[in-house]
């Protein structure tokens, strides 16, 4: 028995000792029938995948703890995450790396250590805080970037991070992405390469809408439990605590929205607000178990796997997994988007009403499904439209709300849309009807 | 009215009593109790596992099962941690586990996960217990093995189905990136299914009460903010009777007339942006779209159990013969669901609305529980009555089967040629395997064993070159990312059967990590 012994952290523990990856070699000591001719079988893969290959995990959350410890255990050795949340009680019933014991304390520091102790010989760096904090030089280490986030909005950030970080003279900035997600029984795992392959952005139309219920339903005509719940937290939380923020991890806080909730209701004899909806609403919970998560976070480990070795084809491009009824999943390619505001080229083209003010653009903006900016900032190439910020620049364009589009933009023109929380900009080409 | 005191109660309790926080439990629990609720949590609470081998598949699906609170796991594992096993299965310490018994090694990491789960090793062989002991099997709600050796899986698989008192069982297969599992179980009955298709409306037969309060509109004198208030289902409830009393009783039938139907609802509008009548036009399709039995559950009735109904019957049969008999009376239907979806009105008009939908819901389903000849809990006939559209009973195979009925084979080679070439390729590896344990099998020896199976004449499709060079590639490889994608795929499925909630998939499951797909075959 030859076990080889190296020192992480100071501490001697036996590594890599004989047949620890028995498994793992068959496949990187030979190629199958679908495997690139590039690959290089035997200890140059291994001596890549094992001392060299950098890996980053984005969350170390349900889809994160499993993302860890499969790629552990895959033989990758250099593994960072980022990390911006603390562990919460209700995270126990799937974030397996934590206990009863870690609740409040950091994912990432958790997650990193458990993994170190289990998994003998890997480095596993955390990072807690937001990936918005770390700029070009900190992803452009990487080999490849895993994504296990329940955020649209990190998503839609690193997925143009990274597709700007593409230097075409340069093969090793391009960073693959491979992106996971999961909401109960149902789940998808992508690659992304990014401005090869359709990105996060190109399918953005694919989300589903986010439920908005008309404040005008909410103030004056409730007929659902939600109706209540958000009068609760929309209107009574600010009229009543004034400054105090909501915390929506404050159970004391939605214990509050409950009752307050529960009295409207009981006025208008509307049924069903309980403490767990009230959560799930003003959370906005997403259902979530172990085992959909498992799948998502094996798939993306896999493909990391695949794409760092070249041991196999990996996935073109996108899985989705639908467990409700039976076992359903579809694997297809998904197109880029010609007009895709980060890995596209082209403006894209709208046509609005020549009676259009600014104000009602902005609305349009926030609302289009495949464009979905929050706060919106708007220029034409020589001068400002309207910017959200700073403060003294909103104040200068505000005027500008109430004017018409076409005061402002020839027919033809462009407008050219950022917002502080994207790394991007949106190039509109308007047209009048 | 008889019934307005006790529903005046009904609405008081229904909105008074105010919960306290959810306790610790609720509160881990939280985000899966909102997909199988209290019943399905108190199901995987009271059953228990036998899971055969601590392969690191076989961890990774009981890790998806403790986590979640199954009651108890037990793994039947005499083997000894291998240096492999220490590199592949996360719930062994590495290389401090090497030469510790791989049951002990495995429960004792598992059960940190969850304090409320009970886990035991157990050392024996299978074999022995086969021998000695086959009803200890029973003391279990579902078996699962992985990459079990051929003869005693035909043994065990036997034994299981040999008598609908043994548990279902899982049996999952893996070699490099290929996989498939296959959960053999003799029957499998849901009421909670989460079907997507919602119950009828009944906008096309109304009860008594919907029908007067819809003629009891006077659409043209009303108040114009009440106007834009009456919900969809009350619009077209009286656009239809208005209709029908012009066509001898007809509903629209030809294109034209519902075209002409739909075109009439708009010009009821008294404001060019009254959105409910915009909904009502959309929704007119459901003033043609007949309120009856659906052939699905219709074809339930002619299960020969409901004939030989008796005390002892499951109370799902009983169940079934009162739902039976409830649609061969007026207006021979499923019971009406108590669930109004939310559509454009105010709180009074839709308040109002729903309380009728919920007064005749109570009273159909007190003529439906009057047909039950057994008692039975009342969460469980709400529950009924609430899915009864969409009941099922699955019809299970042995495993195996599939494997000896060449016709279907065949069938299914060319229907879905890469599912089953990788479904014949893992057959044929673990048939090779359990003649001649020790030599790895060649792609020729792979070809001859399927094409025996399968028929000399018949022709292989070019996709089982992929899969069998994969098998020769890595035929005893177990890749962690496949194990963790196994143990994901199985644990959702079981507990599907568990808590008897959602449809787990029925026949071979067959996966191809390299490609990345799923599909199943052989049902
Ligand atoms: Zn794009």
């Amino acid at each position: 028995m030859a076990a080889a012994v190296v020192s992480t952290n100071g501490v001697a523990t036996p590594s890599d000792w004989q047949d620890r990856y028995h498994h793992i070699d068959q496949i990187l000591d030979r190629p199958g029938p679908r495997t690139d001719p590039s690959f290089l079988a035997g200890d140059e893969v291994k001596d890549f995948l094992r001392n060299s290959c950098k890996i980053l995990v984005i969350g170390a959350g349900g889809l994160g703890c499993e993302i860890l410890a499969n790629l552990a255990l895959s033989g990758f050795k250099d593994i960072h995450v980022i990390d911006m949340d603390t562990i919460d009680i209700s995270n126990l019933n799937r974030q397996f790396l934590f206990r009863p014991a870690d609740v409040g304390k950091a994912k990432a520091i958790v997650a990193a250590e458990f993994v170190m102790n289990r998994v003998p010989g890997v480095k596993v760096t955390p990072y807690y805080g937001k990936i918005q904090d770390k700029d070009d030089d900190y992803y452009v280490q990487f080999n490849l970037v895993i994504c296990g986030l329940d955020s649209v909005e990190a998503r839609r950030w690193i997925n143009a991070t990274l597709v700007n970080l593409v230097d075409p003279e340069n093969p090793e900035s391009l960073k693959p992405l491979i992106d996971g997600g999961t909401e109960g029984f149902k789940g998808q795992a992508r690659v992304i390469l990014p401005t090869v392959s359709s990105c996060y952005e190109c399918s953005l139309d694919m989300l589903n809408k986010p439920t908005a219920f008309p404040i005008c339903t909410i103030a004056n005509t409730p007929r659902l439990p939600e109706h209540c719940i958000e009068w609760a937290s929309v209107l009574e939380w600010p009229r009543v605590h004034a400054d105090k923020k909501l915390d929506t991890d404050d159970p004391e806080h939605i214990s509050w929205l409950y009752t307050i909730a529960a009295a409207r209701a009981k006025e208008f004899k509307i049924e069903g607000v309980t403490w767990s909806l009230t959560q799930g609403v003003v959370k906005n919970v997403i259902p979530a178990i172990a085992s959909t998560n498992a799948i998502i976070a094996a798939s993306c480990c896999n493909e990391a796997f695949k794409i760092a070795t070249s041991s196999a084809a990996y996935l073109n491009n996108y899985f989705m997994l639908i467990g409700t009824e039976g076992v359903y999943s579809y694997t297809f390619e998904h197109e880029k988007r010609d007009h895709c505001p980060v890995c596209g080229n082209e403006s894209l083209e709208i046509s609005i009403n020549r009676e259009w003010t600014v104000e009602r653009l902005i609305e349009m903006l926030v609302e289009k499904q495949d464009i979905q900016i929050k706060k919106p900032s708007l220029s034409t190439p020589d001068k400002p439209i309207y910017f959200q910020s700073p403060p003294q620049l909103e104040e200068a364009t505000r005027p500008n709300l109430e004017k018409k589009v076409a005061d402002l933009v020839a027919d033809g023109g462009e407008i050219t849309v950022t917002a502080t929380t994207l790394p991007f900009n949106l190039s509109l080409r308007i047209t009048y009807t | 009215m008889t019934g307005s005191s006790h529903e005046f109660q009904d609405i008081e309790e229904a909105t008074t009593a105010l919960q306290s926080q959810p306790d610790n439990k609720t509160r881990r629990y939280d985000r899966q109790l909102r997909l199988w609720a209290a019943s399905g949590q108190s199901a995987l609470e009271s059953s228990r596992i036998l899971v055969i081998s601590a392969s690191a598949t076989s961890s990774s699906v009981l890790k998806n099962l403790v986590l979640p609170g199954i009651g108890h796991f037990t793994i039947l594992d005499h083997a000894s941690v291998s240096h492999s096993d220490a590199g592949n299965n996360f719930f062994l310490e590495g290389f401090k586990s090497i030469g510790k018994s791989r049951a002990e090694e495995a429960v004792r990491l598992l059960s940190e996960l969850n304090d409320g789960v009970e886990g035991k090793a157990d050392t024996r062989t299978l074999e022995s217990i086969l021998d000695t002991q086959p009803e200890w099997f029973a003391t279990f709600t579902l078996v699962i093995t992985h990459n079990l050796e051929q003869t005693i899986l035909e043994k065990l698989s036997s034994l299981l189905w040999s008598d609908d008192t043994y548990p279902p069982l899982a049996v999952i297969r893996s070699a490099g990136f290929l996989a498939e599992f296959f959960i053999q179980f003799h029957e499998h009955n849901i009421i909670e299914s989460h079907s997507e298709t919602s119950p009828s409306l009944r906008i096309d037969k109304p009860f008594p009460a919907l029908l007067e309060h819809a003629l009891s509109l006077d659409l043209s004198s009303m108040d114009p903010t009440e106007h834009g208030h009456i919900p969809y289902v009350t619009i077209l409830v009286r656009a239809l009777e208005d209709w029908k009393k012009k066509h001898d009783g007809n509903p629209p039938k030809s294109y034209a007339e519902k075209k002409e139907f739909k075109q009439g609802i708009l010009a009821l509008k008294v404001k060019y942006d009254e959105e409910n009548f915009d909904e009502a036009e959309a929704q007119a399709y459901r003033c043609w779209s007949e309120t009856k039995v659906p052939s699905e559950i219709s074809a339930l009735f002619s299960d020969p159990r409901l004939a030989s109904l008796g005390p002892t019957s499951p109370p799902f049969f009983h169940l079934l013969a009162a739902l039976r008999d409830f649609t061969l009376l007026p207006p021979y239907a499923l019971p009406l669901s108590p669930t109004l979806p939310d559509m454009k009105s105010d709180t009074n008009n839709y308040i109002h609305l729903q309380r009728l939908y919920k007064t005749q819901a109570e009273e159909e389903k007190r003529v439906f529980k009057s047909l039950l000849t057994v008692p039975i809990e009342d969460s469980l006939v709400d529950s009924l009555v609430k899915n009864a559209h969409a009941l099922q009973i699955m019809q299970g195979k042995k495993w195996g089967t599939f494997d000896s009925e060449k016709s279907a084979l065949v069938n299914s080679l060319s229907v879905s040629p890469k599912e089953t070439s990788t479904h014949l390729a893992l057959s044929a590896l673990f048939t090779l395997l359990s003649r001649q344990p020790d030599i790895p099998p060649t792609e020729e020896a792979l070809r001859t064993e399927i094409q025996s199976v399968i028929g000399q004449g018949v022709e292989l499709p070019e996709q089982l070159d992929d899969a069998l060079g994969e098998i020769v590639r890595a035929p005893t490889a177990e890749l962690p990312n496949v194990a963790a994608f196994l143990g994901g795929m199985v644990a959702q499925e079981v507990i599907k059967i568990i808590t008897k909630q959602y449809v787990p998939a029925n026949g071979y499951c067959v996966i191809d990590l390299i490609e990345t797909w799923t599909g199943v075959i052989g049902n």
